[in-house]
């Protein structure tokens, strides 16, 4: 199960659960009579906010770690790629991108190698976004007029990755894309 | 005329006003759905014209559908101007004339985020940009008036701690806050600190507009400034809809009123100090943003959300739990509106957590969870309002017939429209595409699907409202 798909699983689970409490707590007021409602409300309540808390915390601090701003940090990289994206296309070369005189080249990547893109974009607000060949998006940053995002990533499987426009950038934005392969 | 009946009258109009820019907005909406599932062909420029449109509408209409509930709730507990009413009504009116010209004459497309530099790069008519510009100002100068007319009506009555509710985190205090009132508080600081940021933000844009080259905006500057500005308008409707929950639902359910405790107060101010800067993780694939932003933004967004929310729903829960209720339509919509608030909070959390959104930023996982908060929470919150005010303003309930039928169509519509959204970002299809590629193959069929539920989710809306707007119509004839 991929990541998409557990987190999808995560999330209907949790509807579920919400949906069920309230239809229960609905089908029991239902009664005419005052059954007196909840008891022990205050210890109920208070294990309540405290069972949230601490879970807040715990998934705060599993997941902080995971961000993708320390992926690879230690690593020195196999490849660098200059993205420099512009209404609408992505220019990708091995070296920096004169927005002037903007070049496009091949790119090829090594497989099981960290590589690293460093984007940028010429006009307008783009953003970065690498598909598997399943059209599952793996890994994305933003391409911002006068800033470099770098983005590192290892790519395991060889084949041909497409890089499609995540942020709206204008009327021809669905189109925007453009691809690379890992050897 | 009384005070009171104007006030009526104003909240009538307001009240029609909303459901018809609603009804269109979604008619909008349908529109777009329809035309990425390819069932029918709009140009790009349309395409994204109607984003336009339908997205600061909605952003609009719920905002203000927030104010004058709280406006009219509030005048339960102090003095309220109607002038002020009025004024934010006639700027309302004058900044959706301005900006749906934009959008539908001089086909201005930018999405309502208007983020910087895109408003510049203009593919529409030239004088569209500075008039869009211009009516999100006569907007939020209204809004922004009204905002602090509210806020200074309660200060005359609390002081500043007292609206807070600070009191009730110790023993022996004498005076009582009510829930309504710190809410509206919170909600209405929250309001005024994004109002001034929009001005900030209006007043760097016309800079660099009228410099003609000399200065240009720092583009994460901007970006910061716009999400202060967007993410907290939205998140405080919502919580402005809330604030009538609190007041209304024990009301119109026969139960006793809420009232203030310490952890109600907690979880309010938490709300208060954390929503203010969870708007970062609109930012958090900025990888140049300072980290510190970042871990900031995923921290403010679990507690700004999480007590308020648990705490709300947990009270709700306690007060419908085995106790007699009396159901109406207000009751079930605010109920079922608590629920798709924590479904859709759900669905926010998870996506403003850095790791997932690292899959999840600008996939259809973005509108899913907040059209879920909105259409199936805040949108509700304020029918639920409309539906008590058409009746509290001449004290005659609607027939109860078929509401549990209205309400069913009503969940299987919204929750049925926003489940396509989440099962389309999990295939990772990104949001805002006019149309989708070939890769994506499941795309076309979700959004017909999408676009079907809405219309399930649209009629039922229609028929909710036809009691409520013929009473607010009638209103208008009453005198004194």
């Amino acid at each position: 199960m991929n990541t998409h798909s557990t987190i999808l699983l995560l999330f209907l689970s949790l509807a579920f659960i919400i949906a069920v409490v309230f239809i229960t707590v609905y089908r029991s007021s239902k009664r005419k009579e005052e059954t007196g409602g909840m008891i022990n409300v205050n210890k109920k309540r208070l294990t309540f906010l405290l069972v949230l808390a601490s879970l807040a915390i715990i998934l705060l601090s599993v997941t902080l770690p995971d961000s993708p701003y320390y992926l690879y940090a230690n690593e020195t990289p196999s490849k660098v790629v200059f993205v420099g994206a512009q209404q609408f296309n992505f220019n990708m070369a091995y070296q920096a991108i004169d927005p002037k005189k903007p070049i496009t080249e091949a790119i090829e990547l090594p497989a099981n190698k960290m590589v690293e893109f460093r984007v940028t974009s010429f006009d307008v607000n783009h953003d970065f976004a690498i598909y598997n060949d399943k059209a599952e998006l793996i890994a994305q940053t933003q391409a911002m007029p006068g800033y470099v995002n770098m983005l590192r990533w290892k790519f395991y499987k060889p084949g041909t990755y497409n890089i499609l426009c995540l942020e709206f950038c204008g009327v021809a934005h669905a189109v925007m894309r453009a691809s690379f392969t890992v050897n | 005329m009384n005070n009171i009946l104007k006030l009526k009258k104003i909240t009538s109009a307001w009240i029609l006003a909303i459901l018809l820019l609603f009804v269109l907005a979604i008619s909008f909406g349908i529109t777009m759905r329809f035309n990425q599932a390819n069932d029918i062909k709009l140009s790009p420029v349309t395409f994204y014209s109607l984003m336009t449109t339908h997205g600061v509408t909605m952003v609009g209409i719920w905002v203000v559908a927030g104010m004058m509930a709280v406006n009219y709730l509030l005048s339960r507990y102090v003095k309220v101007s109607n002038g002020l009413n009025l004024f934010a009504m006639a700027l309302t009116v004058i900044g959706v004339v301005m900006l749906w010209l934009t959008t539908f004459v001089g086909h201005y497309h930018t999405g309502w985020t208007f983020l910087y530099p895109l408003p510049f790069y203009t593919a529409w008519e030239k004088w569209a940009t500075p008039v869009f510009l211009l009516s999100l100002g006569v907007l939020g100068i209204g809004w922004f008036v009204w905002s602090v007319g509210m806020l200074w009506q309660i200060l005359k009555r609390y002081s500043l701690p007292q609206a807070f509710a600070w009191q009730h985190f110790k023993k022996g205090h004498t005076v009582e806050t009510p829930p309504f009132i710190l809410i509206t508080t919170v909600t209405l600081v929250g309001v005024i600190a994004c109002l001034l940021t929009a001005v900030l933000l209006l007043i760097l844009y016309f800079a660099e507009y009228f410099s003609k080259g000399t200065f240009t905006n720092d583009a994460l500057l901007m970006k910061n400034l716009t999400y202060f500005f967007g993410h907290t308008i939205i998140n405080e409707a919502l919580y402005l809809g809330v604030a009538t929950l609190y007041e209304l639902l024990p009301e119109v359910s026969g139960r006793p009123k809420f009232k203030m405790t310490w952890y109600v107060a907690v979880a309010w101010n938490c709300t208060l100090l954390f929503v203010l800067t969870a708007f970062f993780h609109h930012l958090y694939m900025d990888f140049a943003q300072p980290q510190s932003f970042q871990i900031i933004g995923q921290v403010a967004s679990y507690f700004a959300s999480l007590p308020s929310a648990s705490v709300t729903a947990f009270s709700v829960i306690v007060l419908i739990y085995k106790n007699p209720v009396k159901w109406s339509l207000t009751n079930l919509l605010f109920v079922v509106g608590v629920a798709g608030w924590l479904i859709g909070g759900i669905g926010a959390v998870i996506d403003a957590t850095i790791s997932n959104n690292f899959v999840l930023h600008n996939t259809l996982w973005v509108p899913a969870h907040f059209h879920t908060y909105n259409a199936m929470g805040n949108v509700l919150f304020s029918l639920a309002f409309f539906n008590w005010a058409a009746k509290d303003f001449q004290g005659i309930a609607s027939p109860l017939r078929y509401d549990k039928t209205k309400i069913f169509w009503l969940m299987v519509g919204g929750f049925g429209f926003v489940l396509m959204f989440y099962i389309g970002g999990a295939y990772s299809i990104p949001r805002r595409y006019a149309e989708y590629p070939n890769e994506f193959t499941n795309a076309k069929l979700l959004a017909s699907a999408g676009a079907w539920f809405a219309i399930i989710y649209l009629w039922a809306i229609i028929v909710i409202l036809f009691n409520i707007v013929m009473k607010c119509i009638k209103m208008f004839s009453v005198s004194e």
